[in-house]
């Protein structure tokens, strides 16, 4: 049960630092989670969304080894976390929903406390909770009860205890709950820093702050994965289609009526067309989502019709845009 | 990445004492843990009083011990219904299980904790042994005063592994509370029903009989057939509280 793990763990960046593998489960006739599966590597940061009861917190509560799956696993660092179950949560660092801790302990003791669950000897302790006070920026607080605390300060609190024993994985359900808007910064940026090194599964309702800290999105719905990509394949995915910016001139300095030579594209299903000074044209060109990149479809068709193009790009979709679809169309799972 | 702790889970021993201490600490912390050893010493202090500290009376602590059994009634379920109860209804039942120590070291920790919190309201009671000391000619036999000490003890386990049972069927402390209390009163009043009850049963209903235990203890006699009952029946409750956790997991 209480097999070492290395400290430095043999797993390279391809091989999953976190296995989830078909998970279900279910609170009586309520199946909440219906066969998850994904690979987390090092270093990646990955936003877990989804709408209320999709099933992430569930979902994280399996991974954190606080309740088992009723089917399917969970490797963590290579250990199954219901067989091996002390091991798999000796690897994991999490942080549940709103932060429930010990009211009447002082945030010191608090910490001092988890370090010693997570079987940290007592240098090593001072070390880690000086640390964990240190990168949270609990200074000021650090002899107040956790009960006086402010919801930010509790929240970081939280997140300190979490980080003591340098997880290699680190799941964070609404990290930034609470947090005001200089927390939420520092946050992001000390989340991005932990991501170097580590794993970090970050579930949060604030799109803009996936789209921000995560370099890839799982999307959960229903109990199931519906996507599961960078944020820009995601938005990509979306079923509004992508969206182009395409600015060009003809040649000879003529104006033109250009919607027609693009809506000719494969795959072109709306041109806006908007004229800027010097000749220059703006097009927004919206394109099917199911088709590959049309960049090139759509340069090729500029060349044709001998026009000088001076900007080809792809305008970002918004993802919050791209997730409402996602969930809107019911054929879209992964 | 600076300094990595070696990975390694705590022993058994380290995970069950940080959490007894931990819990014992908060009993401290909190105005439950004071009220409840005022009432306690408060009550004690009037039955010393009354039941033994009389002129001419023998200078023994029989009746002390034998009304401390009932003051454990309401006294055991206050402390053990925060044990799992409060963990569960504040959500830090997740951060604990989800700590790297098992189920079993954490229905151990917190049944030691409370256990030690039942002691520590125990020893201002030697107050009382010392003021008989000082008071009566001749001295109070030594025997008697031990094994009253020892019941109060193996009472207080007994009590409090239904207690902590009883805390890990609920979230709700009144509820813990209330269902741990009745438990009690009605362990406290098997004996009285005993000739009541048809012939049957009426051997077993006299083998669960505790305050007939008490009182034998309270005599200075020290049967080991008590003491393995009062163990036993604290490791049947204990046992029985892991379990519960370990399948609450699973629901």
């Amino acid at each position: 049960m209480t097999a070492p793990v290395p400290s430095n763990p043999p797993a390279t960046d391809t091989q999953p630092t976190l296995s989830v593998q078909g998970v279900t489960k279910s609170f009586g006739r309520v199946q909440a989670v219906r066969g998850v599966s994904f690979d987390l590597r090092r270093g990646e940061v990955v936003g877990l969304l989804g709408p209320n009861g999709a099933g992430k917190t569930t979902t994280i509560r399996m991974i954190t080894g606080y309740m088992p799956p009723d089917d399917g696993r969970i490797l963590v660092m290579g250990h199954d976390n219901v067989r091996d179950s002390l091991a798999a949560r000796r690897c994991i660092g999490s942080l549940p929903e709103a932060a429930p801790l010990y009211a009447e302990m002082a945030v010191e003791d608090y910490l001092d406390y988890r370090a010693r669950l997570f079987g940290l000897a007592r240098a090593d302790r001072r070390v880690a909770v000086a640390k964990g006070i240190d990168r949270c920026r609990l200074h000021d607080v650090r002899r107040r009860r956790v009960g006086q605390l402010s919801k930010g300060f509790k929240q970081r609190v939280g997140l300190a205890s979490s980080l003591l024993h340098e997880p290699p994985i680190v799941v964070l359900d609404e990290p930034t709950d609470g947090l005001d808007p200089t927390q939420v910064r520092d946050a992001r940026a000390m989340i991005r820093e932990l991501a170097e090194s580590r794993t970090m599964l970050i579930c949060s309702h604030v799109l803009s702050e996936i789209e921000q800290m995560c370099s890839r999105v799982i999307l959960i719905a229903g109990g199931r994965v519906r996507a599961d990509g960078t944020p820009q394949q995601l938005a990509a995915r979306s079923a509004d289609g992508q969206l182009f910016t395409l600015e060009v001139r003809s040649r000879d300095g003529s104006s033109r009526h250009l919607e027609a030579i693009f809506m000719k594209v494969q795959g072109v299903v709306d041109v806006l067309e908007s004229n800027l000074p010097d000749g220059w044209t703006r097009l927004k060109v919206r394109t099917r989502a199911d088709l590959s990149d049309p960049r090139e479809r759509l340069a090729a068709a500029a060349s044709d019709a001998d026009l000088v193009v001076r900007e080809l790009s792809h305008a970002s979709a918004s993802l919050e845009r791209a997730i409402v679809s996602l969930l809107e169309s019911p054929e879209a799972a992964a | 990445m600076s300094t990595t702790p070696a990975l390694q889970p705590p022993s058994a021993i380290s995970a069950v004492s940080t959490i007894a201490r931990r819990e014992l600490s908060s009993f401290f912390r909190l105005p439950v843990g004071w009220v409840a050893i005022a009432l306690y010493l408060f009550l004690a202090g009037l039955v010393f009083i009354v039941a033994t500290l009389q002129p001419g009376g023998p200078a023994s602590m029989r009746e002390f011990f034998t009304l401390s059994g009932w003051l454990l009634v309401p006294v055991a379920p206050a402390v053990s219904m925060r044990l799992l109860s409060e963990e569960r209804r504040t959500g830090t039942i997740e951060p604990l299980l989800t700590a790297p120590v098992s189920d079993t070291c954490v229905v151990l920790g917190k049944y030691l904790g409370g256990m030690f919190f039942l002691a520590c309201m125990l020893l201002p009671t030697l107050l009382f042994v010392a003021i008989l000391y000082a008071v009566s000619s001749p001295a109070p036999d030594p025997g008697p005063i031990a094994a009253g000490y020892l019941c109060l003890i193996l009472l207080g386990m007994f009590y409090l592994s239904i207690g902590v049972l009883v805390s890990s069927l609920t979230s709700n402390q009144t509820l813990a509370f209330l269902g741990t209390f009745f438990a009690l009163v009605l362990i406290q009043m098997l004996g009285g029903v005993g000739e009541y009850v048809p012939a049957v049963s009426r051997d077993i209903v006299r083998h669960l009989d505790v305050l007939a235990r008490v009182a034998d203890f309270a005599k200075g006699v020290i049967d080991l057939s008590h003491v393995v009952f009062f163990l036993c029946g604290s490791a049947l409750f204990v046992v029985l509280t892991i379990v519960v956790m370990e399948s609450r997991r699973w629901r």
